[in-house]
């Protein structure tokens, strides 16, 4: 008795349920016939953590991508609708690759800006590869991305660069001799220290220590005596904003007295508000500058904190770039996967927010550096 | 004949979901085994992935670095799992409860700290270019495979010693059980399988990372084997489908809640246990508030037949627990 009543109280309410799912479906199934009569629509994947510890970049990546389509749209410029599919990888393998498939199979992208982190990007890359679709990642700086194949393309300066021009502007500039290295054991800071130390050698300059750290440690006082005792001029910190801040407090602390560099791990204003006055006049290498007096770069930015309430970072502005140099392709070519390919592999100087930009051979996109300083608690740039 | 069905398999699926499909086989052979040992053996064990790992590192270099083929590959990297089992087993399988736990835990870290470090397997860059052999059908073998030699096991003479051990140890020993020894061999079986799965998720995803085997993942799989029911070979497969493909549901059938979707995953968990404290197939006897309010409403029909009338029965206290539907 009880239990089929039961049953039919569910059933009841399962078949209003799907009542109300396929009116919402045929609504949605007419308003986007409508909308397709009008202008063929063309869809533009974003792939990236929009939840979980990186949340923060996945979501400037998606701010950014997000923006440059709304105003191509508005625009009236285009003979294309273009469509955003976001897709969530929560900084996941398993989510990255499932999240690919999607965009490929089922929504039927043209072009994906993605994904954010390295090892998402190691994974989802070659499936984009494999299927013809392609790919620009706006962040993932680790060295293999640029070798997934052809239709990989990466509008970030790597970790390589980065390090190898603080390298030569610390010693050709500034002057430095002694340098002490203290990164953190993830990709990124392995490839930023590599890529330091060859730096210092190259113009001839010494790396006197280099000591390491793990994800997420707070206490750093054994590498920094270690670091002190080899009287170092400068430390480079291969490592994020936040593990940056620490360190930089415990060496005032330490009375270490050297001048602190690092990548754009420490770009955030989340550095000077931790570290307060210990990373002033620090120094770090950044693809974009959101201060910056560059006419483009400044209409970029006063759009974005319009439609964010906030100031765009480097991974919104290389992703609203990167989806730029995408819709530009599809307007010059049409929404063939191949065709779209060929026309960023060959982009010239496009003009960017980030700078003027144009791709290798190997798909890396090479554009201007900002070396950025941290003085009076702002950001100001040094080169 | 495997490449032939999978050609047949490829025909009808969607490539998006022959992947899910494909992870969904994958985390069924992990929740099987780690049910071996939480489930039947009862030893919370909070290191899984790490078997996992080492299956999938030993896979993604034999084929990287030395040249071996895909089931080569694969069955060495369960017995290398195995090994790393026995290993890891012997000195912490005499630990019991929150001891046993904080052991495996640690065993989990040092895995993935140990790949961090190691040149080998690439460190933080990870391992690349391991050939995608893993399909569909080859999953659905080691699945079925996986599924018979554990339930033949738990069903033997052994499958009873460990879930005596599991209900109450002192006894099991009493009754003449080498418990260490049962215990580390169901360690060690759960270690081969999970290896072999790690494997398998070498050979799928191409690209390895020590960030896909940490501390999260463990969870994950315990809460597919709790989710499930403990103790219920079945509700691991179930445990391990739902849980996988929830995230991916809800992804395409409600992208406008897919941003918060780990806030349905958790409550949907935290509504089984309430509901059924056991997992949806588990077979202790702890109640849950489902059974309670059966319970409730058999025993209130029951008041009602025997009544004068339908209102004197529905206001009638109902009978707390399963002591009201026994006699009925």
């Amino acid at each position: 008795m009880s239990s089929s009543r039961v049953g039919r109280l569910l059933f009841g309410s399962c078949r209003l349920f799907g009542a109300g799912l396929l009116a919402v479906l045929a609504a949605v199934l007419v308003l986007g016939g409508g909308l397709a009569l009008a202008q063929q629509t063309v869809v533009i994947g974003m792939l990236g953590p929009l939840s979980g510890d990186y949340a923060t970049y996945g979501t400037s990546v998606a701010n950014g991508v997000e923006l440059a389509i709304n105003e191509a749209n508005a625009s009236g410029n285009y003979s294309y609708r273009f469509v955003l599919q976001k897709e969530d990888t929560r900084g996941d393998q398993v989510q990255a690759l499932n999240a690919m498939n999607k965009l490929i199979e089922l929504d039927r992208v043209t072009a994906i800006v993605g994904a954010v982190l390295s090892g998402e990007t190691l994974t989802a890359g070659p499936i984009a590869q494999d299927a013809g679709v392609p790919m620009i990642t706006p962040s993932a700086t680790a060295p293999a991305v640029s070798e997934i194949g052809d239709y990989e393309f990466r509008n970030v300066i790597t970790d390589d660069v980065q390090a190898a021009q603080m390298a030569e502007y610390a010693i050709n500039s500034l002057g430095l001799r002694r340098f002490a290295i203290l990164h953190a054991n993830n990709d990124y800071g392995v490839a930023l220290r590599r890529a330091f130390e060859a730096g210092v050698q190259a113009n001839g300059g010494q790396v006197v220590a280099v000591e390491s750290y793990l994800d997420g440690d707070s206490n750093f006082s054994a590498q920094l005596t270690n670091i002190a005792r080899q009287n170092p001029e400068a430390l480079y910190i291969g490592g994020y904003y936040t593990e940056a801040a620490k360190i930089a407090q415990q060496a005032a602390l330490q009375g270490l007295n050297v001048r602190l560099m690092g990548a754009d791990g420490f770009d955030s204003p989340e550095l000077i508000s931790l570290g307060g006055a210990a990373v002033e006049g620090a120094l770090f290498t950044s693809g974009f500058y959101n201060a910056t007096e560059d006419p483009l770069a400044a209409e970029f930015v006063r759009k974005y904190e319009a439609a964010y309430g906030m100031k765009p970072d480097m991974f919104a502005a290389n992703a609203y770039d990167s989806a730029r140099i995408i819709l530009e392709a599809i307007q010059a070519v049409g929404p063939n996967r191949a065709a779209v390919r060929d026309w960023i592999a060959n982009v010239q100087d496009f003009p960017g927010v980030t700078g003027v930009t144009t791709f290798a051979d190997n798909g890396d996109a090479v554009k201007p550096l900002y070396i950025l300083r941290v003085e009076n608690g702002q950001f100001t740039q040094e080169r | 004949m495997i490449d032939w069905l999978d050609g047949v398999l490829r025909g009808f699926i969607n490539p998006y979901y022959y992947g899910i499909l494909v992870t969904i086989g994958i985390n069924i052979i992990l929740a099987l085994s780690l049910n071996l040992v939480t489930g039947f053996t009862g030893q919370l064990h909070l290191g899984h992935a790490a078997f996992m790992a080492i299956g999938a590192y030993t896979a993604g270099l034999l084929s990287t670095k030395a040249g071996f083929g895909f089931a080569g590959a694969v069955i060495v990297a369960g017995l290398v799992a195995a090994v790393a089992g026995v290993i890891v087993g012997l000195p912490t399988l005499r630990l019991r409860g929150d001891y046993l736990a904080i052991a495996t835990l640690g065993f989990g870290e040092i895995v993935r700290i140990t790949l961090l470090n190691l040149d080998i397997t690439g460190g933080p860059f990870g391992l690349r270019g391991i050939p995608r052999q893993t399909n569909l059908p080859i999953v659905i073998l080691a699945v079925l495979f996986s599924f018979l030699v554990l339930r033949s096991l738990v069903n033997s003479r052994m499958g009873r010693a460990l879930i005596a051990i599991r209900e109450d140890e002192v006894a099991a020993q009493t009754m003449g059980i080498d418990t260490t020894r049962l215990k580390v061999t169901s360690f060690t079986v759960a270690a081969f399988f999970a290896g072999i799965a790690g494997a398998l998720f070498a050979y799928w995803f191409r690209y390895l990372n020590p960030s896909s085997f940490g501390f999260m993942v463990s969870i994950e799989l315990l809460a597919m084997v709790v989710f499930g029911g403990l103790g219920n070979l079945l509700g691991s497969v179930l445990g391990a489908g739902v849980m996988t493909y929830l995230p991916e549901f809800l992804r395409t059938v409600a992208p406008a809640i897919a941003e918060r979707r780990l806030v349905f995953y958790g409550a949907l968990l935290v509504i089984v246990m309430i509901l059924r404290p056991n997992g949806l197939l588990g077979t202790s006897s702890e109640q849950g508030w489902l059974e309670i309010w059966l319970a409730r409403r058999r025993s209130q029909g029951a008041a009602g037949r025997v009544g004068s009338g339908p209102g004197a029965g529905s206001e009638a206290p109902p009978a707390t627990g399963g002591a009201g539907h026994g006699p009925a």
